[in-house]
């Protein structure tokens, strides 16, 4: 079963000089239960903007999105409630210490006192959280800080895992608790979305990446499938010569709809893999 | 569909968050408790510095070598004469200088008056003197009429200069009562009694209210005040939250923006009526402790600090706080960072100033437009309480309701902005280009926030096209239903369809233009034809309870002229058709399709309802408009089509027009019309309501579709 469908994503942005941007072009992709989905590129390839479109906080200019079996356009609030989403940015209220900010999103959620309660105690303790549950957000390291948001991303007990960006600026110890979270999470059952640029961290985690490029996937796969077609050793070189090739072979992107299969490797274009 | 548990989280969460930041403390609390007094004695002692009683300071006076010895003997008389002392003009005085340190000089001079020293200057530099400053004031005799007696005097001073203004005020009073003791002396030569002079005794009782002065200036501080203390939360709790980056996790939460809007929104009027309650209360006790009370009061005996409308100012702040947080929300919510909303604060608070400024004027009254003009009416309304002036009942109503309105306007407007992508992230292109046409993307039916906002600009907007439509004796009564047959499409039809066709929404369903079923056409028939039975009966009801006002009387008056002197289709097609077709293609084609995206059902009818009731501007026919818009709304709800409701309003317009303007027609229904607390006939009643019940009836089953 596939929890997180997107079919043929187009996100354009009105630019300032009356123009437009495709930042997402033709996006198509899917990711089945238990899973964790790699969306890779460098800054700008559309990354963020497509889990911005998943997880209801953006409107596609076109295409479909549907998690959970929920239309993000016809259902958002239904969507919401199936996802837990982990910004780059921690985003935490400064002025609330976890214990509160737990609370307040548990009851955003629809959880009732003694509900939200329980489900926030058992986070702090899981989490390792009870040193610092009751001291403000705005004093909190940050490790202390990313514990708590992947507390407020887990408040609920979503099916579905959407992170952006989530070791981005991490040092090795936050690293390694992130890390260690998203592969827990899979191992619970969860499904997970996750972007980063850091291509190595997607090698050792994801069980399917895609590689985005300029708002569109230039190629898709297991990790071991994306090497083998490529023939190279590491993510990043595989990549690399994925992007070349796009870029001197693929057309360009207003004609992705257009766009024929690589056909020269065992990574299968999004677009047919789709269709 | 707002939740009460939503909000009350979001509400708890967003004070407990605001009350814990030190400069919402500062300027909720610190501000009003410490600085507005130190201000306000600070002021008071930098005016009294600036200001000095400079009528008891020493004068110097120019005076001409030949004119000194006339000034002197004239002061002495002056003081002598005021200390009761019989007094002969002629007499002469002591030879020496004013001023001079002598005896007889303090014998004379009053504690209470300026010590006076002469110069002598010669005529032709007096000018220059007082310009130079070397004298207060210059006094010239400067010529004598030997027939009339009579001296022309010519005085020189700097008006913009305190000491010689007042110097030269010091010498009029002088020369003043030398010419009254000369009159005075003239007229007992003559043997007439010296009250001869004054045929008429004028006796003035100054009745001041008390705090009259103050009442003029404290409803605009109120406004400031309040919109001091809403300013910071506002834009903490919308374009902060976007600046720190929560905004997006907060979005990502499973709720609708107008809840957390809303919840924002109370804590915003939350701290802005505890921000201003604490400022008045310090300004109230800075003025009683301070001894600031006549200062701030009228002035006359029974002036000073009105103590005992302190209550109804707090009640006051309650509206006034609730439409500031709410214009603050939903102007802060454009808003991405802290210095934007700052930007977009100023011209707000200058617009704010402009009504309110006007309404502080002494010849502003609580009427007219004015009953409806946001920010002004309030601040008349504050005003005509602090002076105890009777206000009628309904004025209070309008000045509430429009302003609930508003503030509802506001809170729409910021729901529909806040999570708006153009706002909450940066690269979906700037707010401008979500107002572009060509970025609009088409839509069914238009937002609450929208349809909301356009009702709100078009009340105040009707209210001024009725209020200045001529209207007077019964030959420009049928003039004035023209003009208002003319004006209303415009407003009603013409606003909300540009506003539909630029925003790109269809305009078929908005205005639920869908051909309507056979059953719901004739419930509107029949709910056209009896609807006026259950409303004369409440008319009557209401008659019974409060009385009817005269200006419904005359109304009805200018009604049945009108009919004598016009065809009566022209008067049913001004009062039944036109209106009939225009309100229910803006209340129930515009309005409740917004409002029904945006709350349960009934909300939607019953919110309808009383903004159509108070269009109607008539503070008597408020519950029948309310009562007729809930059962149109309901009719146009549940045909799915606003056809059958315009059947039924104007039949039921036309109806009671030809009852309410031909006799003949109520003498054949056997109706009193010359006693408004008269029932009508059971053989109307019955059958009416049994019209209306079939009406609604027939109404209840849902169109499909």
């Amino acid at each position: 079963m596939h929890m997180i469908v997107a079919e043929n994503l187009v996100k354009v942005f009105p630019a300032p000089d009356g123009g437009s941007t495709r930042a997402v072009d033709g996006l198509s992709f899917r990711v089945g239960s238990g899973q964790i989905y790699g969306l890779l590129g460098p800054n700008g390839a559309g990354k963020t903007t497509t889990l911005r479109m998943l997880s209801g906080l953006m409107t596609p200019t076109s295409g479909r999105a549907v998690l959970a079996g929920h239309d993000v356009v016809d259902d958002p609030q239904a969507v919401k409630r199936m996802i837990g989403f982990l910004t780059a940015d921690t985003g935490l209220y400064q002025r609330l210490p976890p214990r509160e900010l737990l609370t307040f999103f548990a009851a955003l959620h629809g959880l009732s006192g003694s509900d939200a309660r329980r489900r926030v105690d058992h986070l702090i303790d899981w989490l390792e959280m009870g040193d610092f549950a009751e001291l403000r957000c705005g004093g909190l390291s940050t490790g202390q800080r990313q514990r708590t948001s992947i507390a407020r991303a887990l408040v609920a007990d979503p099916p579905i895992l959407i992170l952006d960006e989530p070791t981005l600026g991490l040092d090795v110890l936050s690293n390694r608790v992130i890390l260690d979270f998203i592969v827990r999470e899979r191992e619970e059952g969860k499904t997970v979305l996750l972007s980063t640029h850091y291509l190595h961290e997607a090698e050792v985690m994801c069980d399917h990446v895609g590689l985005l490029h300029n708002g569109a996937l230039v190629a898709e796969g297991t990790v071991p499938e994306l090497l083998a077609a490529t023939g190279e050793a590491h993510l990043n070189e595989a990549f690399l010569k994925v992007v070349g090739e796009s870029e001197t072979v693929l057309p360009a992107p207003e004609d992705t709809a257009e766009r024929p299969p690589a056909g020269q490797s065992d990574v299968v274009p999004p677009s047919s893999r789709d269709r | 569909m707002i939740s009460r548990r939503r909000v009350s989280t979001v509400y708890v969460k967003e004070l407990v968050d605001i009350l814990r930041d030190r400069r919402t403390l500062a300027a909720m609390v610190v501000v009003p408790l410490v600085l507005y007094p130190l201000l306000m004695v600070g002021s008071v002692q930098a005016l009294s510095a600036a200001s000095p009683d400079v009528s008891r300071k020493p004068i110097v006076i120019g005076v001409d070598m030949q004119d000194v010895h006339w000034l002197e003997k004239l002061v002495i008389d002056d003081r002598l004469s005021r200390r009761g002392g019989a007094l002969k003009p002629g007499r002469t005085s002591p030879s020496h200088e004013v001023g001079a340190d002598s005896d007889a000089e303090h014998d004379t001079q009053a504690d209470d008056e300026p010590e006076i020293f002469h110069r002598i200057v010669p005529q032709d530099e007096m000018a220059q003197a007082v310009r130079d400053r070397t004298i207060h004031v210059g006094v010239v005799r400067k010529e004598h009429d030997p027939v009339a007696d009579r001296w022309v005097i010519d005085i020189f001073s700097d008006p913009e200069e305190v000491r010689s203004r007042s110097a030269a005020e010091w010498v009029r009073g002088l020369l003043g009562r030398l010419a009254d003791r000369t009159v005075e002396w003239r007229v007992r030569q003559v043997g007439l009694p010296i009250e001869a002079l004054n045929p008429i005794v004028i006796e003035e009782h100054r009745v001041s209210t008390p705090g009259s002065i103050l009442s003029h200036i404290l409803p605009l501080i109120l406004v400031l005040m309040t919109i001091t203390g809403a300013i910071y939360p506002a834009i903490d709790l919308t374009a902060g939250e976007r600046e720190r980056g929560t905004l997006e996790t907060l979005m990502v939460c499973p709720v609708p923006v107008i809840d957390i809007i809303v919840g924002k929104f109370l804590v915003v009027a939350t701290v802005a009526i505890v921000g201003a309650a604490l400022n008045l209360a310090s300004v109230s006790a800075t003025v009683y402790f301070g001894g600031f009370e006549q200062a701030l009061g009228s002035g006359e005996p029974t002036g000073g600090f009105p103590f005992g409308v302190l209550p109804i100012i707090l009640v006051l702040l309650i509206p006034f706080a609730i439409l500031f947080s709410a214009i603050l929300i939903a102007v802060c919510s454009y808003a991405r960072t802290f210095k934007e909303a700052q930007n977009y604060i100023t011209p707000v608070i200058l617009a704010t100033l402009v009504p309110g400024g006007i309404a502080a004027l002494p010849t502003s009254e609580l009427q007219g437009v004015l009953t409806v003009m946001p920010v002004a009416n309030m601040v008349l309304l504050t005003r005509e309480l602090l002076l105890g002036s009777p206000v009628a009942l309904g004025t209070v109503t309008w000045v509430l309701g429009s302003t609930t309105l508003y503030a509802a306007a506001a809170v729409a407007v910021a729901a529909h902005v806040f999570g708006a992508e153009s706002v909450v992230f940066a690269d979906s292109g700037s707010l401008k280009a979500s107002f572009t046409r060509r970025t609009i993307k088409p839509a069914a039916l238009p937002s609450a926030a929208m349809t909301i906002l356009v009702v709100a600009i078009l009340l105040p907007v009707w209210f001024f096209v009725q209020v200045n439509i001529p209207s007077g004796d019964p030959g420009s009564f049928i003039r004035t239903l023209r003009l208002s047959a003319l004006a209303m499409p415009l407003c009603f039809i013409v606003v909300p369809l540009v506003v539909v066709v630029y925003w790109k929404i269809d305009v078929a369903v908005t205005f639920r233009l869908a051909v309507p079923s056979g059953r719901h056409v004739l419930a509107g028939v029949l709910l056209g034809l009896a609807l006026w039975v259950p409303a004369a009966e409440l008319s009557v009801l209401q008659s019974r309870l409060v009385g009817i006002p005269q200006t419904l009387r005359q109304a009805d008056e200018a009604l049945v002229a009108a009919l004598q002197t016009t065809p009566w289709w022209q008067v049913v097609f001004c009062l039944g058709v036109v209106p009939g077709l225009c309100e229910e293609v803006c209340f129930r084609g515009f309005l409740l399709s917004g409002l029904g995206g945006a709350v349960r059902k009934w909300t939607a009818i019953i919110a309808t309802a009383c903004v159509f009731a108070v269009f109607h501007l008539h503070f008597f026919k408020l519950p029948m408009t309310a009562g007729l818009g809930i059962v149109l709304g309901y009719l146009c709800w549940q045909s799915r089509s606003i056809w059958p409701g315009v059947i039924a309003h104007v039949a039921h317009n036309s109806v009671s027009i030809v009852i309410t303007a031909i006799p003949a027609v109520a003498a054949r229904l056997g109706i009193d019309m010359t006693e408004p607390t008269a029932h009508l006939p059971a053989q109307i009643v019955v059958p009416g309501i049994l019209l209306v019940v079939i009406g609604l009836a027939l109404a209840g089953r849902q169109r499909d579709g």
